[in-house]
């Protein structure tokens, strides 16, 4: 019986010191087979269920009047996982390992593993917590960690859209031929352009031949430009060429709104059209005064 | 005479000069092509590659490989300095057409400076000032000339209208 009973013992500690040597051999073997981007998927997936998870730990270990308190190592964890993250997406293996070394670094400073406070936080989500204060107050605790998560993501979010924008913009600009810089308005010139500047040119000479001895030169350039208002919807409209230039990128990626820019450009590009049209005029007055005046047909009273 | 033709040698100076501006390309091409007188070497180099290359498609590199690899060599050798000197070539190419438009920035300058100089006391012409009525000062700026077409207005006029006729007939 002595022997049976000092047999027993012995049993349970082989099975036990087997059961352990046959567990650790597994989680060996299971290390082994793992390869880097199973690791990396792990590491991910426990990052993103840690983010809820941890917040829910650190809920059931402190209260929730003091939010502040809690939020640091939350975002002190995600934030500096997801630079890590980003950082060596692209690299190897190596890189891994040492990501997964920062992680362990990061589960020694929380105190908890990974994986364990997303245990934990299926334990919550099962019903182990059986208060139901904690249950009303986790939303309102998860809703604070998504404000906190989701700022900065729109940001980058909002950053990316205006980084596709801006790309666009110098695809289109490199595709573009550079404008030379002798010629300002490198716009063609388009049949409304030319009737605009003709009128100009014979208002001038009407003006200096018969009007300018009434009234100022002006007045009837004024009017004409008047006219060009009513008359530019009759007619056809080009396919308006928008120019890209480093000054609409600059202020579409500060964040001004591409219409308000296109506005501005066309307002901008009539106005030029108007002192165009103004030069022109006072160019072919006195060109015309003088030539009269050299002819000797006039003399300046 | 001389100061009734003002507004025209203000124009000309500007018609000029907006006429050489867009020569200057020609002008700094033609002045490269004058300055390098090694084209014709490069001329050369490039044929003999190409010789040396037609020569290489006619050996059979399995029979004759120490001559296949002898002329491959050779081939190597004068592509290499082929490179060395086309880089060199637009080096000293980019450097000419720096230096002619440096030139034909400062001698533009000097030109616009010396005539708002010349007149900028006296206008270019003069016309009544109730032509121009209630722009006459900024017409006339900076003569203060009542109905006298400033330099700096004659100018900014003469420089649009001269840039659109390029444009129309460029």
């Amino acid at each position: 019986m002595e022997q049976t009973e000092q047999s027993m013992p012995n049993v349970s500690e082989e099975k036990g010191n087997l059961s352990a040597s046959k567990r650790r051999a597994e989680i060996r073997r299971r290390k082994l087979l793992m390869n880097s981007e199973e690791r990396m998927k792990r590491i991910t997936s426990c990052n993103k269920g840690d983010a809820a998870g941890h917040a829910l730990n650190s809920e059931q270990h402190s209260e929730p009047r003091v939010p502040v308190q809690l939020d640091k190592p939350e975002s002190l964890t995600s934030s500096g996982l997801s630079k890590r993250l980003t950082v060596y997406s692209d690299e190897d293996t190596k890189t891994t390992a040492g990501l997964t070394n920062h992680q362990g670094h990061l589960d020694d400073f929380q105190g908890t593993p990974i994986c364990d406070s997303r245990n934990s936080m299926g334990d919550v989500l099962d019903g182990n917590n059986d208060s139901p204060g904690e249950l009303r107050i986790r939303p309102r605790s998860e809703m604070s960690i998504d404000g906190t998560q989701r700022s900065p993501r729109r940001g980058l979010h909002q950053y990316l859209s205006r980084f596709d924008e801006a790309m666009n913009l110098r695809t289109q600009l490199i595709n573009e031929k550079p404008a030379p810089e002798s010629s300002p308005g490198n716009e063609e010139l388009d049949a409304f352009r030319i009737f605009r500047l003709m009128g100009s040119v014979i208002l001038a000479v009407v003006v200096r031949m018969f009007v300018c001895k009434y009234l100022c030169i002006f007045a009837p350039f004024l009017t004409l430009q008047l006219a060009y208002m009513g008359l530019y919807k009759y007619f056809p409209k080009g396919e308006k060429k928008i120019k890209t230039t480093v000054l609409t990128a600059a202020l579409l990626l500060s964040g001004i709104p591409s219409e308000v820019i296109n506005r501005s450009m066309d307002t901008y590009s009539k106005m030029g059209d108007v002192f165009t049209d103004l030069c022109v005029y006072f160019f072919t007055f006195i060109i015309t005064h003088e030539m009269l005046v050299i002819l000797g047909s006039e003399t300046p009273s | 005479m001389a100061e009734s033709c003002a507004w025209l040698l203000v124009l000309g100076s500007v018609l000029l000069c907006n006429i050489v501006k867009a020569l200057l390309p020609s002008v700094s091409s033609f002045l490269c092509r004058v300055l390098q007188k090694d084209a014709e070497q490069e001329t050369q180099m490039r044929f003999e590659i190409q010789c040396m290359r037609q020569e290489l498609a006619t050996i059979s590199m399995m029979d004759e490989f120490a001559r296949y690899a002898r002329l491959e060599r050779k081939i190597n050798k004068m592509t290499d300095k082929l490179k060395t000197h086309v880089k060199s070539r637009t080096a000293q190419l980019a450097k000419i057409k720096w230096v002619v438009n440096i030139v034909f920035y400062v001698l533009q300058a000097t030109l616009m400076i010396s005539l708002i100089w010349k007149y900028y006391a006296d206008p270019v012409t003069v016309v009544p000032s109730k032509w121009i009525a209630p722009l006459e000062r900024l017409v006339a700026f900076p003569s203060g000339i009542a109905g006298g077409v400033g330099i700096t207005c004659w100018l900014v006029v003469c420089n649009k209208v001269v840039a659109l006729l390029l444009q129309a007939f460029g």
